[in-house]
């Protein structure tokens, strides 16, 4: 059964034409980052002699080990305990609890449009408050609350569709609901943890707003956090600071062409739920 | 009457399955358990700071000395400063590029390449145009800082095709700056669109375009009363995650053009961290976030109302 | 050595009765069917005896136990779901063992009596796939190995046929049947099909409205129902049933008459008087071909089985009635026809539903 689909050639012309238009910035930066150091180089053209010198002394220069290794830290911190924790709420909310509790769980949604500016102010205070400001902790502990949100809101839904008699059937077993849930709905929730797992990378790989506020030193900050300071030092060597920035975002490229239909599949169903 | 497994007939209602946790104490109990964690979590960093920037609403502060009680001035100031208020429509213009040109440009392209995403070129397709969702939003912006410099792609490919008088420094330009961020907001978003769309797309039965092209339909008539009315559900998760893109906006800004020149492409975002951390305007900053997440709600739930789920 | 009785069970959720009020008293090793309508109550009530529902008033005792506060998995039952509730990501043999496992029991004794449940129901074969690899009967076999390692008190069948095909249906029904004879246990079944409690039970709990209409075995079901809800619900096709009045009572004797045809019956023990609205019941398969019976009509559905006729007859007052007749005989639609019946094989009931004695 044949849906006479739209010219075949002009489909394919535009879509080729997205992703054109898609990878034209990394391109031009990578252009610009094989130009001689300090220059000014001249749009996207590939430069006679490419430096790819840049890349080593952008990678010292912006001290990536150090970055990449305080990312991964942070990374460590926020994105396990904010899986488990939005896991546990949202079996909790999905199957623990009957309709009285609807509210508690509106209280997490209504934090899904949540801006982090609007808390970022207090944060500092509070941060600071509590000893941690300029540490990776100022980073990591409000992190896992901002996301208390969108996990919970994730696991229930996954939760939800989860037939009831599986748990009356772990019940008259002899399971606890915390045996239950460790050893009956984990594992069957896989997927979605996955999936939730490799959002909450991102954000936090990504995140920005955070480590500028709140730490000052760059080393302590995730990558993209880095990127605001090494802007400020190396800003007008362009071929460095796209060197840089290239070097900066390759980890989440490497990861995403790896595990990419996962990744997409995340960022798919994030959206859509979110 | 043929003998039949025969049953009275009744309502096919399933056996109701009566309210799932016991009731008792103990249940409740257990799922407080559960559930606390994530709830302390979100209460300490979330909802307390949250309470907190409220108050701060209410004073005249600059982060170290006293306070002083201000009631609703910093609001008054939020609602009629022609500086904050030319802020707060900076997000509002920013929405046209990041979520009209996305989605627009997203159903545009998701109706033409239908049927055409299967197999190697799809995932191809696929990854590439997720490339931008990946990278940290500065990362984007530096790309683009970039692209739109002097010497930079932009002005290149413009003098190449003959328009020379039009090149510019685009991100320094007074009139030209706020579009020119909408733009990098545009290419950060506009894969996202188009692959959530283009899914949604998928799902609409064929059947209904048949039917369609039998009763003489042309394209522009399968857009209007198929693809659109099934695609309402994707196109409002396309309209909430830009739209709150647009109004939160601060690591493309901060990064790009820091707001400038002037305050042309300063955002509420930018400008809560401008006030609260160098000016030392800690209430006015609160009042002006307070106003942003309200604005985000108001502008969401319309958008959530009408492409509700109507099962 | 475990019966099971239930006094005055009520289930209420919120203000709304669900069940209202049952007795009943099960042995040792009897296969018990509840059964009626879709709403009736009969799986809360099962789901009562598990544990998964809350008890409202009254009490169940399992043994000589009390269970009313007792949870689930210590009252010495296990269920079969209706839609088996396997865990999906374990092999069968780790579904079948995961209720020993929660219950510390060591490796090598749950691996026999793993794989003794397996020999019984000759899944031996199976025990390393996963619930999606199997069809819908291995995984209801599966299900009730997991019911059988517990060796409970009480096995609960909740509607456990019902997601299979028609002839697996009564593959399994047989199985069903050794097992409870080889097993020896009490078996509680739950199901919406009579047919299926007609051939299981030794004891049929027939419920409707969350009343108990009527608990009997199969044959006193069918014989004496108690009330019109039972004689409408046991047997199939479904039993005639024509409105009457009592136009005659002599020395223990009624004569009714019911629209164009009377009939005397022996009722001496009831208490039914001169124009009392009664309901005449007989079975499909009590009616015979009879040129003067006082069943008369026209035929106007004909369907032929093979073994037997089964004509539907508009009689002359406009009710309708169904007769089942040995044979492949001819009836064209729209003939004339006359029906007769046994005089004992008359149900009568009452102008409240009940069965009054014949």
């Amino acid at each position: 059964m044949k849906t006479a689909a739209p010219n075949t050639l002009v489909a394919r012309g535009l879509i080729i034409l997205l992703m054109l238009v898609t990878l034209l910035p990394f391109l031009s930066m990578l252009s610009a980052a094989l130009a001689p150091q300090g220059t000014y180089p001249n749009g996207l053209q590939w430069p006679a002699d490419p430096q790819w010198g840049n890349f080593v002394r952008a990678f010292e220069v912006a001290k990536m080990d150090q970055l990449l290794l305080s990312s991964a830290l942070i990374f460590l911190g926020v994105v396990p305990v904010s899986v488990l924790v939005a896991t546990m709420a949202g079996y909790g909310l999905a199957k623990l609890t009957t309709k009285k509790y609807k509210w508690l769980y509106l209280i997490f949604v209504f934090g899904l449009t949540l801006p982090f500016e609007a808390v970022i102010t207090p944060l500092y205070y509070e941060v600071r408050a509590l000893g941690l400001l300029n540490t990776r902790f100022a980073i990591i502990l409000p992190l896992i609350g901002l996301y208390m949100p969108f996990g919970v809101y994730w696991m229930r839904a996954h939760f939800l569709n989860v037939p009831h008699d599986l748990t009356e059937a772990a019940q008259l077993d002899g399971a606890t609901r915390w045996k239950e849930f460790l050893l009956v709905q984990v594992p069957l929730a896989r997927p979605a943890i996955m999936s939730l797992t490799i959002l909450l990378f991102l954000w936090t790989w990504n995140q920005f707003l955070l480590p500028v506020v709140l730490v000052q030193d760059p080393m302590q900050r995730t990558m993209a956090g880095a990127l605001g300071a090494f802007q400020g030092q190396w800003g007008t060597d362009i071929p460095l600071l796209c060197a840089g920035s290239l070097l900066i975002l390759l980890p989440t490229v490497l990861l995403f062409l790896t595990f990419q239909r996962q990744f997409v599949a995340a960022l798919m169903q994030g959206a859509v739920k979110g | 009457m043929t003998e039949t497994p025969s049953s009275v007939p009744g309502t096919s209602k399933p056996t109701r399955r009566l309210s799932p946790s016991r009731g008792s104490r103990k249940a409740t109990v257990t799922a407080w358990l559960f559930i606390a964690p994530a709830a302390l979590a979100y209460a300490a960093f979330v909802l307390v700071p949250l309470g907190m920037s409220i108050c701060y609403s209410l004073l005249r502060w600059d982060g170290i000395g006293k306070a002083t009680f201000h009631g609703l001035t910093n609001y008054i100031t939020v609602l009629t400063d022609a500086d904050l208020l030319q802020i707060i429509g900076n997000a509002f213009q920013l929405v046209l590029y990041f979520t009209v040109i996305p989605v627009a440009l997203g159903l545009a392209v998701a109706s033409a390449i239908r049927g055409q995403m299967a197999g190697r070129f799809g995932t191809a397709t696929r990854t590439i145009l997720f490339l931008p969702q990946v990278i940290p939003l500065v990362a984007a912006g530096i790309a683009w800082s970039w692209m739109f410099a002097s010497t930079g792609l932009v002005n290149q490919t413009l003098k190449a095709i003959g328009l020379s008088s039009w090149t510019r420094g685009w991100l320094g330009d007074f009139v030209w700056a706020l579009p020119a961020v909408g733009i990098i907001g545009a290419w950060v978003l506009l894969g996202l669109c188009t692959m959530l769309l283009v899914t949604g797309i998928t799902k609409i039965d064929p059947s209904l375009y048949e039917a369609a092209r039998l009763d003489g339909a042309r394209p522009w008539h399968e857009f209007r009363y198929i693809t659109l009315p099934g695609l309402r559900q994707e196109i409002g998760v396309c309209i909430t995650v830009t739209v709150i893109a647009a109004l939160a906006s601060f690591d493309i800004v901060y990064i790009s053009t820091q707001g400038g020149p002037g305050i042309n492409t300063t955002v509420p975002g930018l400008e809560i961290y401008r006030l609260a951390f160098a000016h030392r305007q800690v209430g006015l900053a609160s009042a002006l976030a307070i106003v942003l997440m309200v604005l985000v709600l108001l502008t969401i739930a319309p958008v959530q109302w009408f492409t509700r789920d109507k099962k | 050595m475990a019966g099971l009785t239930l006094r005055s069970v009520y289930k209420n959720y919120g203000d709304v009765p669900v069940i209202k009020g049952v007795d009943l008293d099960i042995q040792h090793g009897e296969f018990v069917v509840f059964v009626g309508p879709s709403g009736c109550g009969k799986s809360t009530l099962l789901r009562m005896i598990a544990g998964l529902e809350d008890i409202s008033g009254g009490e169940v005792r399992i043994g000589d136990r009390i269970v009313n506060e007792v949870e689930p998995r210590d009252r010495g039952v296990a269920m079969v779901f209706q839609s088996y509730a396997l865990y999906p990501h374990m092999t069968v043999y780790d579904n079948v063992g995961f209720g020993l496992k929660l219950a510390g029991t060591p490796k090598d004794v749950r691996d026999r009596k793993i794989r003794d449940a397996a020999k019984v129901l000759q899944m031996e074969h199976l025990l390393d796939r996963r619930p999606v690899q199997l069809s819908g009967g291995q995984r209801q076999r599966v299900a009730i190995g997991r019911a059988i390692v517990r060796q409970p008190d009480v096995f609960l069948f909740d509607e456990p046929l019902s997601n299979l095909d028609a002839a697996l249906r009564v593959d399994m029904r047989m199985e069903l049947a050794r097992l409870h004879h080889d097993l020896e246990a009490t078996m509680i079944y739950v199901t919406h099909d009579q047919v299926e409690a007609m051939t299981l039970a030794d004891k049929i709990v027939v419920l409707n409205g969350g009343v108990v209409q009527q608990v009997g075995s199969p044959l006193d079901l069918y014989n004496a129902p108690a009330n019109l809800f039972v004689a409408g619900f046991i047997g199939s096709p479904k039993m005639n049933l024509l409105a009457g009045q009592v136009e005659q009572v002599t020395d223990g004797r009624l004569r009714i008459v019911s629209g164009a045809f009377s009939v005397w019956l022996d009722a001496p023990t009831s208490d039914l008087s001169l124009r009392d609205q009664v309901t005449l019941g007989i079975r499909p398969h009590a009616l015979t071909l009879d040129a003067n019976g006082p069943l008369a009509g026209t035929v106007h559905l004909v369907e032929q089985l093979g073994n037997e006729t089964v004509i539907r007859v508009l009689l002359s007052d406009g009710s309708d009635i169904t007769a089942v007749l040995a044979g492949q005989g001819s009836f064209d639609v729209g003939s004339t026809i006359a029906l007769g019946f046994g005089d004992e094989s008359v149900h009568l009931f009452g102008r409240d539903g009940r069965r009054v004695a014949v």
